[in-house]
């Protein structure tokens, strides 16, 4: 705690007064004057800048929710229910971090990568996708404004159809990619602004707490809220690539640009996840019986479909990013397999797997990258020998692999041990074969890539053996960060799990109904005039 | 001086040489780690042992996810283990000094560090992780046996991963039952026992479970092979005696563990092999101690280990000595080697003297405490089935291995004999095996017997060296090496033959491959057909939103987005289903 | 005696002495093959003398079926004949190809 204080006295206090609002309008702005930039450096300077500032702001976004409780932020200083509010706890403080973090270790990395994969004329245009991108996925997640979402959902989807098409210079199958992530994005986001419709016709607000408020009055007899219900579950479900509605999300991974795909994996699919439990559980009350039957059958459920199935799939493929988008599809399923439980424990082990996860995922894909930037290696196959043309990265490749599986030592350990705990408390005991079936599969495809890398010969060019070329630093540096990051999580995961813990007693109070002023007493930080 | 690195599980010294020598260029000081770790982790157990007044010292806690953990318990059942695994741990370094292999050093390190820190474990969640640590460390021993050695040791992997997840399962379902995950007796019964049961019985190469040990040390390399007969195993009979002494389906499946293994080592060409079955045949001996669970039995279990490392040891170090200098170590490739490798042959012999149990060397001494429990017991049926795998030992352990390899007929192989520093650790195990059988003033009996679990001074004492028991070993012995030569001379006994023998590894290897190729095939038939069918069934949708959604081309393999759109509205009805219905 | 032996000697032999390790000169004569013939005698009289011991000392605590003084020979001598001769159907069942597995024989080289 100490420490805490020590840090957050280094934070000016316009962060801490206007951090919310200003997550999503710096990158907004700057996005416009990168558009416009013709350097393709100094637009990759300007990224790097935005998220190092995003960083800082949901660091002390962060530590002043710890230390103070939530923070309501008012656009403009129109109090909601008319206005637009922001709001931050420990539910998203969380993930602001974790997407502002993600996009800074991204954008180091993008330099090499985004310079061989984008055309020039591209750059600009393409960084400034990316910021649009990121301050949707950020608006997501900070908004308190149920139609805001859908605006923000909008926003970053549309710029991350174009960032994936962008991937046809490298490969042109990322244009059909583009295309089916186009349709099914779009569906999905239909199905969510259909849900907010019914949602506002019933209560007549579109702030999450008012709607809240009027929700606990109107009862869970209403048919026109379950039919929202069903419809916010079922668009967020496929933003989120929750099994079977996860078929746009291999193509989009495997042939986005490299950077991107990394950027994407880590965080895209948790600000959708961040939604479904801010919907499910602070909007919608968890002690109704329909939505208590829903998380159960369809999350829970669901989750473990996906689980065997994704894993089976990772299994069969061939292409070393549909492999890692096949697992990421089954990870997310250990996610709903925790929040679908609905205890406490198993929501901290849910929202721990989507934090671990997102580490792990990142190095992965970075190491991914990597492997196609020195080599143009897209194929399990063609890993033959990397451990020795290109140790250090595919060293980083393999401590995140041995997390993803959940060697013990490692983040993903942690989690998935943490899940099993729950579903013992639970008297799941299914559930715990299902985690030990899924994690031999684990193994099996992970091992299969690593078994590649170290274990065959060097291939030949030739007569000769390839020589050692290892990735450049500006990838090794991101990569070893979150590497060792599952490492330290492993071993001391007092910090991530009290994150986790924080984000499941937000969601175990039920129904969020606090707007700002029908309790004084809440501090309130009103911006504007 | 002590102080600080007696406040912690000796495992750890182990481990951090272990990720020393792996960045450490230089062989000569991975090499002083390799043979300085375990030897001073050996002065460090006694100083942590002696240092203190109580039977069960408990030290190095700690707190993992809340849960406090015990990571160094040295009580009178573990200390044996934690001498014998130090002692073991330095003579393979000693044995692998020729090598310069920073792989093998490095996981021989961290591997006999937790076999360490897993004997030492006193609690159930300490024991897992050095459980898995165990297995993935030796699994890059397995793999210097070089490519043939891949798939053996992926197998090898998938099996102490397995072995790993049911400890986990068990010990988490047993945690929340008795509210304590403190490792002591578990038994059968307890919530969870079975799954424990099964995850030691895994490492401990119950039969059916048992085909790791022949499928994978063989194909390690000269060293590896040495260095994993040592641990994985043993640990397995610790884990046994900790948590399930006593229990009476391990006296059958003992009993069953000794025959059975007898019946293949006659069949299998490769020595290695051989001995691999032998190693199996060994463990079913304790396992069945275990299961008689009798002081006197759990004495002969703790003598045997240490003897059975000891002797074991020795008999791979010898085949390793043969196959480091002649390239093989099939039967039918071998013979009268004894002209140019004397000393292997000697110490070869000592090793098979001690595995059959000839007065006055090792296994005399703690084998027959095992026979003699089961007899004190009354089971007479498993009684006569150790009987018939003693003289079982004696064909494929006591005379298979020496006779094909250093005797038989002249194979005309002329090599060197073997590096001084393979000899030397040969020695040094050959000197042990006899000088811990020696009774008397002068022998090593005492310090054995000094170290065994339960008391045995006074009335209930042990006496092996009585005149009956040796003549009736004798008998056993010579009768069983006369019908060797009986045989052998009328042609009878089974030519020596290049060939791959099946064992129950069939099962996974061969039908469950096979099976899974078909199913493989079955599920790409089974999803087109389904999709075939979606599309009948929803032909008239699914079109539509095709022609919509679909340019010409642009659903290939990757892009369903017709039949997502399909789930997507299947979806929507289960929800509204889900939410109006249920 | 140098002298006397030397001329025994066949070609064969001081080749085989040659090219064996020194320490084994003196063993040499375990590898005559009227040496491993006769072995035979060395078990078939230690079975008869430890039978006949087996009377002098018998078992302190015998088992229901130790009615003889030698049921241990007896014991190791159909036991070992029974495996060794098991081996032959065996063989014939579970033997295959070196390859069978696809993985190039079993064994392990350096």
């Amino acid at each position: 705690m100490q420490v805490m204080f020590l840090l957050m006295t280094m934070f000016p206090e316009w962060i801490l007064s206007h951090g919310a609002a200003s997550l999503v309008v710096i990158p907004l702005i700057l996005a416009v004057l990168t558009a416009l930039n013709p350097n393709a450096k100094l637009a990759w300077a300007t990224v790097l800048g935005v998220t190092v500032l995003c960083v800082f702001t949901s660091l002390g976004l962060l530590l002043q929710i710890t230390a103070h409780g939530p923070i309501h932020y008012n656009m403009g200083g129109w109090k909601p229910p008319l206005g637009i509010g922001y709001y931050v706890d420990g539910l998203n403080a969380p993930i602001l971090l974790l997407i502002s973090l993600v996009a800074f270790l991204c954008t180091i990395y993008a330099l090499p990568s985004v310079a061989a994969e984008v055309e020039p004329k591209k750059k600009g245009p393409f960084y400034a996708a990316f910021l649009i991108s990121f301050a949707g996925l950020l608006g997501m997640v900070v908004t308190a404004d149920a139609f805001n979402v859908f605006v923000f959902l909008e926003v970053s989807s549309i710029s991350t159809y174009v960032l994936v098409g962008m991937g046809a210079s490298r490969d042109r199958r990322a244009l059909t990619s583009s295309f089916n992530y186009l349709i099914m994005g779009s569906i999905g986001a239909t199905f969510f602004v259909i849900g907010i419709g019914f949602l506002y016709m019933q209560t007549g607000t579109l702030n999450m707490m008012d709607i809240a408020r009027v929700l606990q009055d109107i009862g869970s007899q209403d048919r026109v809220v379950r039919l929202a219900f069903a419809f916010i579950v079922i668009g967020l479900g496929l933003k989120l690539a929750m099994f079977p509605l996860h078929m746009w999300l291999p193509g989009a991974y495997a042939y986005a640009p490299s950077f991107f795909t990394t950027f994407l994996a880590a965080t895209a699919t948790k600000a959708a996840l961040y939604l479904l439990l801010r919907f499910t559980f602070t909007v919608f009350d968890p002690s109704w019986d329909f939505v208590a039957t829903a998380i159960m059958i369809l999350l829970a459920g669901l989750g473990i479909l996906g689980m065997l199935a994704a894993s089976l799939q990772a299994i069969f493929q061939n292409d070393l990013r549909r492999v890692l988008a096949y697992s990421s599809v089954a990870q997310v399923g250990y996610m709903l397999l925790g929040i679908g439980m609905a205890t406490t424990l198993g929501l901290t082990a849910g929202y721990l797997h989507m934090l671990n996860h997102a580490i792990m995922k990142g190095a992965l894909f970075i190491a991914a990258g990597a492997f196609w930037y020195r080599f143009g290696i897209t194929q399990v196959t063609d890993m033959r020998g990397l451990g020795k043309t290109m140790p250090w990265t595919m060293a980083g490749f393999t401590v995140a692999g041995i997390s993803l599986i959940g060697v013990p030592g490692t983040a993903g350990f942690v989690s998935k041990l943490t899940l099993v705990r729950a579903a013992a408390e639970n008297g799941w005991w299914w559930a715990i074969g299902v985690i030990v079936v899924t994690s031999i599969l684990a193994i099996i495809y992970i091992g299969r890539i690593i078994e590649q890398a170290y274990f065959q010969p060097v291939p030949e060019l030739k007569g000769k053996p390839v020589a050692r070329n290892e990735a450049p630093y500006t990838m090794l540096i991101p990569l070893w960060i979150l590497a060792l990051s599952t490492l330290v999580f492993g071993v001391n995961a007092e910090w991530t799990t009290s994150l986790a813990q924080s984000a499941a007693h937000v969601l175990d109070a039920g129904p969020n109904t606090n707007i700002p002023g029908a309790h004084e007493v809440m501090p309130v930080v009103t911006g504007g005039h | 001086m002590f102080d600080f690195l007696t406040s912690f599980s000796p495992a750890f010294i182990l481990i951090a040489a272990g990720i020393i020598s792996a960045f450490m260029p230089s062989s000569r000081v991975r090499k002083v780690l390799l043979i300085g770790a375990p030897a001073l982790a050996l002065v460090l157990i006694n100083i942590i042992f002696y240092g203190q007044d109580t039977n069960a010292y408990l030290g190095g806690k700690m707190s993992f996810a809340g849960i406090e953990l015990t990571t160094m318990r040295i009580d009178i059942l573990s200390i044996i283990w934690g001498y014998i695994f130090c002692l073991a741990g330095v003579l393979n370094g000693i044995f692998g000094l020729h090598e310069k292999c920073k792989i093998t050093d490095t996981s021989a390190l961290i591997y006999t560090g937790a076999g360490i820190g897993a004997v030492f474990a006193g609690d159930l969640i300490t024991l897992f992780m050095f459980w898995e640590l165990l297995a993935l460390s030796s699994v890059f021993i397995v793999w210097r046996g070089g490519p043939k050695s891949y798939p053996a040791g992926m197998r090898y992997l998938a099996m102490h991963i397995l072995s790993g997840v049911l400890l986990l399962a068990g010990l988490i379902i047993y945690g929340r039952a008795t509210g304590s995950y403190t490792f002591n007796n578990i038994g059968i019964d307890a919530p969870g026992g079975k799954l424990m049961l099964l995850a030691f019985g895994i490492k401990a190469g119950f039969p059916l479970l048992h085909n790791w040990i022949q499928d994978a040390y063989p194909r390690s390399s000269v060293t590896g092979t040495v260095i994993l007969s040592v641990f994985t195993t043993k640990l397995a009979i610790y884990a046994l005696a900790r948590g399930f002494a006593g229990t009476e389906i391990l006296i059958y499946i003992g009993a069953i563990m000794t025959v059975f293994p007898v019946f293949f080592a006659v069949l299998e060409n490769d020595l290695r092999k051989v001995l691999s079955y032998s190693l199996n045949n060994q463990l079913g001996f304790m396992v069945c101690g275990v299961g008689i669970g009798s002081q006197l039995a759990l004495n002969g279990v703790a003598a045997h280990v240490v003897v059975d490392i000891l002797f074991k040891g020795l008999l791979f170090m010898s085949m390793g000595a043969v196959l480091h200098r002649v390239g093989t170590a099939k039967a039918s490739e071998l013979g009268g080697l004894f002209r140019s490798m004397p000393y292997t042959a000697f110490f070869c012999l000592i090793g098979a003297a001690a595995i059959s149990a000839v007065p006055f060397f090792g296994g005399f001494v703690s084998k027959s405490m095992i026979i003699a429990a089961v007899f004190e017991e009354h089971h007479w049926v498993v009684f006569l089935m150790l009987l018939f795998a003693s003289a079982g030992v004696l064909e494929h352990s006591g005379i298979k291995v020496p006779y094909f390899a250093f005797f038989a007929h002249d194979s005309g192989k002329r090599v060197k004999e073997a590096p001084w520093n393979m000899l030397a650790a040969m020695g040094i195990a050959a000197f042990l095996c006899i000088y811990l059988a020696m009774p008397g003033p002068f022998g090593g009996l005492r310090h054995l017997y000094g170290l065994l679990p339960n008391e045995v001074a006074g009335e209930a004492a042990f006496h092996p060296y009585t005149g009956d028991h040796m003549v009736f070993q004798m008998q056993l012995i010579m009768a069983a090496m006369f019908a060797f030569t009986l045989l052998k001379r009328f042609g009878l006994y089974p030519p020596e033959r290049r060939a791959q023998i099946l064992d129950f590894d069939w099962v996974y290897r061969r039908l469950g491959l096979s099976l899974l190729q078909w199913g493989h095939a079955m599920w790409t038939r089974l999803g087109a057909v389904i999709i075939y069918a979606m599309g009948r069934i929803f032909g008239d949708i699914s079109k539509r939103l095709y022609q919509v959604f679909s340019p010409a081309g642009a659903l290939s393999q990757d892009a369903p987005s017709g039949i997502s759109a399909v789930l997507i509205a299947g979806l929507l009805t289960a929800a509204l289903f889900v939410v109006y219905f249920l | 005696m140098a002298k006397l032996d030397k001329p025994k000697l066949s070609a064969k032999e001081i080749k085989e002495r040659a090219e064996a390790h020194p320490m084994a000169v003196p063993f040499l004569w375990l590898g005559k093959a009227n040496v491993q013939r006769n072995f035979i005698f060395v078990p078939l009289f230690g079975m008869i003398l430890f039978s006949i011991l087996g009377y002098v000392y018998p078992l302190h605590h015998p088992a229901p079926w130790d009615v003889f003084g030698f049921s241990y020979a007896v014991i190791g001598f159909v036991s070992y004949s029974f495996v060794v001769l098991a081996a032959w159907p065996l063989f014939k069942l579970l033997s295959r190809p070196e390859n069978y597995y696809g993985e190039d024989g079993d064994e392990g080289e350096q």
